[in-house]
This record gives C-alpha cells, sequence and structure tokens, in this order.
C-alpha cells in the first residue's frame, strides 16, 4: 500500500481507534517506510502537546457571574414567548374589530374595504407561512441531536 | 471546581426543571466550553457569549437529551452549532471570505482561557486558529471536545474513515504550522 493510502491510519492507531485489520496493515507499513515512522512519531509529540493544553477553569466569583448570564437569557426567552402570545393576541383582535367594522359600515368606500381586508388576510398568510417554516425547522432541528457516548 | 453531586442526578433534576442542579452542571462544564468556543470564534469574549447562550438552549431542550450518553457530548454538538451559526453570521454581515471570518486569537484572548500559559501553548494556540475552519472545527473535537470518531462522524453527518482522513490532515498541517514558525 502507498503512504497516501496508510497515512491517516497513523492517527486512527494514535487515538487507538483501528481495527485489527487495519493494525496489521500500518505495522507492515511502518516495518518498511523510513518517512511514515517519522511522522508516526512527529504526531505522537503533536498529541502529547495537545493533550497537555488544558483549559483554565474559572474560579467560584467568575462561575457565579456565568451562570447568571446563563439564568439571563432563560429569563429573557421566556419573557419573550409571553410577549409575543400576547402582541399575536392582541394583534388578532384588533385585525378582527377592524376588518367587522369596516365591512359593515356603509360610509366606509369598497375600495378601503377592499384594502383593509387585503391587508389583514396579507398579514394572516405572512404569519401562518412564517411558523410554518419554523416549525419545519424544527423538525430537522440539529440542537436536538443528541450524539451517543 | 469540585462536584458533590453525581451528574445522573443533576441531569435528572435539571429535567424536572430544577434550575440550580442545572446551574451545577454548568458550573462544571464551564470552563471547557469557554474555552472551546474561543478556539472555534477566536476570541475570549465571543466565545463566552456563545458558550452561555449554547448553555441556555441545552437548559431548555434538555427534554431532548434521553441520558444514554453523557451529557458533555450532547452539549458539544450544541455549543458547535452556535458557534457555527455566529460564524455564518459574521460572513453574512461582513460579506467576508471563509478565512477572514475566523480571526486569528490576539495575545488577550487566546492564553487567558488556558491553564498553561507557557510559550508553548500559546504557539499551540495561534497556530489551531490559524488552521482552516473545517481542520480547526474537527482538531477541537477530537483534542478538546474529547469525542470519539463515531461521535464525530455522527456530529459531522460523515463517515468514521472520513474522520481519520480529515484529523490525519487537520493535525499534519498544525505540525506544519508549528514546524514551520508560522504560528
Amino acid at each position: 500500500m502507498s503512504c497516501e493510502t496508510i497515512q491517516p491510519l497513523i492517527t486512527g492507531y494514535l487515538d487507538g481507534e483501528l481495527s485489527a485489520d487495519q493494525q496489521t496493515e500500518l505495522d507492515a507499513h511502518l516495518a518498511q517506510c523510513e518517512q511514515c515512522r517519522r511522522d508516526l512519531e512527529e504526531l505522537r509529540q503533536l498529541k502529547d502537546n495537545l493533550a497537555g493544553m488544558s483549559f483554565r477553569e474559572p474560579g467560584d466569583e467568575e462561575l457565579d457571574r456565568y451562570w447568571q448570564g446563563v439564568y439571563n437569557r432563560l429569563e429573557r426567552g421566556t419573557g419573550w414567548v409571553l410577549l409575543s402570545i400576547g402582541a399575536i393576541c392582541l394583534l388578532s383582535f384588533g385585525a378582527f374589530m377592524l376588518v367587522e367594522r369596516v365591512v359593515r359600515d356603509p360610509d366606509v368606500a369598497w375600495i378601503v374595504k377592499i384594502g383593509v381586508t387585503a391587508l389583514i388576510i396579507g398579514a394572516v398568510v405572512l404569519f401562518v407561512s412564517l411558523l410554518r417554516e419554523r416549525l419545519a425547522v424544527r423538525k430537522t432541528d440539529r440542537y436536538a441531536k443528541e450524539i451517543k457516548r | 471546581m469540585s462536584t458533590t453531586h453525581p451528574q445522573e442526578s443533576l441531569l435528572h433534576r435539571s429535567r424536572h426543571g430544577d434550575a440550580d442542579a442545572f446551574g451545577a452542571l454548568v458550573r462544571q462544564h464551564a470552563g471547557r466550553a469557554i474555552g472551546t468556543a474561543s478556539l472555534m470564534l477566536g476570541s475570549y469574549d465571543d466565545g463566552l457569549d456563545a458558550s452561555q447562550e449554547a448553555f441556555a438552549r441545552a437548559w431548555r431542550r434538555i427534554d431532548s437529551f434521553r441520558g444514554t450518553g453523557s451529557f458533555y457530548a450532547w452539549f458539544a454538538a450544541i455549543l458547535r452549532n452556535v458557534c457555527i451559526d455566529r460564524i455564518r453570521r459574521r460572513k453574512r454581515r461582513t460579506h467576508a471570505s471563509l478565512d477572514e471570518v475566523h480571526p486569528i486569537a490576539d495575545h488577550a484572548d487566546g492564553p487567558a482561557a488556558l491553564a498553561d500559559r507557557s510559550e508553548q501553548a500559546e504557539r499551540l494556540w495561534r497556530a489551531i486558529c490559524e488552521l482552516s475552519p473545517p481542520h480547526r472545527d474537527i482538531i477541537v473535537l477530537s483534542h478538546f471536545q474529547e469525542l470519539s470518531y463515531r461521535q464525530i462522524a455522527e456530529l459531522l453527518e460523515i463517515p468514521i474513515g472520513t474522520v481519520m482522513s480529515r484529523l490525519h490532515a487537520a493535525r499534519k498541517a498544525l505540525r506544519d504550522k508549528l514546524a514551520g514558525g508560522q504560528a
């Protein structure tokens, strides 16, 4: 096998992810390829260096502020949902009242009646379309995806 | 920070709406989450903000965590998607090239998130930030999110063999950057 084909197995070997067959192929290749042996050693060194690179653990005060930031986002999220529900209810009621009054009023010109009705229907269509799109996105939402350990 | 609560108990309570339990989970994983998001986004401030958003999303979706695997592996997928969303938004706003939307972390940002502030750690940090987005992504998933090949394959929706070859290419690119003194 060529070096190009066998090279990714070096990384798999360092991570303990090779099958028995792949391990045999790699061993056979390494026995007769100095360049790949050199790569193996260099990549092993790199992996060790990366393993020694850890992130700083925040202190207790920092963690308190951090969690407060997360919690604030949760609160704001709930606030936005309630605000949206309230706005939808009020706007729907207002639109219904407006259409009813305008359509029933004999003094209002027919062009105004058509304009107001079209405006309301247009708004409803746009809202339903956006809602449908959001629901479709939610069905395939990758955030909900759980990967197994 | 050490914890006195077993993770399973915290998860169980979190699923039942216990914010304090979820807060304890956040505290356990905050350091790693901030660090990896900082690497993905090239800035500590952005990493801090993105990781908080990811935890907030995780809390809202905690019911979808079936509990069959590790909480952090599940959370890592959310964190990665939050970071990718932000990178895409930057791209749309600035019309920059893909490389330009991954600014190199400056000295104030990078080492601040690292426990080891040695010169070697700084060089590594900067070299990782200079990698192409796919290479940096897979290095972060493998080394800093500590996901297995199978987990990475599921997350990226690619075969395990591609995970191995992409990670190999990423490590070689990182080695070459360090050897070439570009980092």
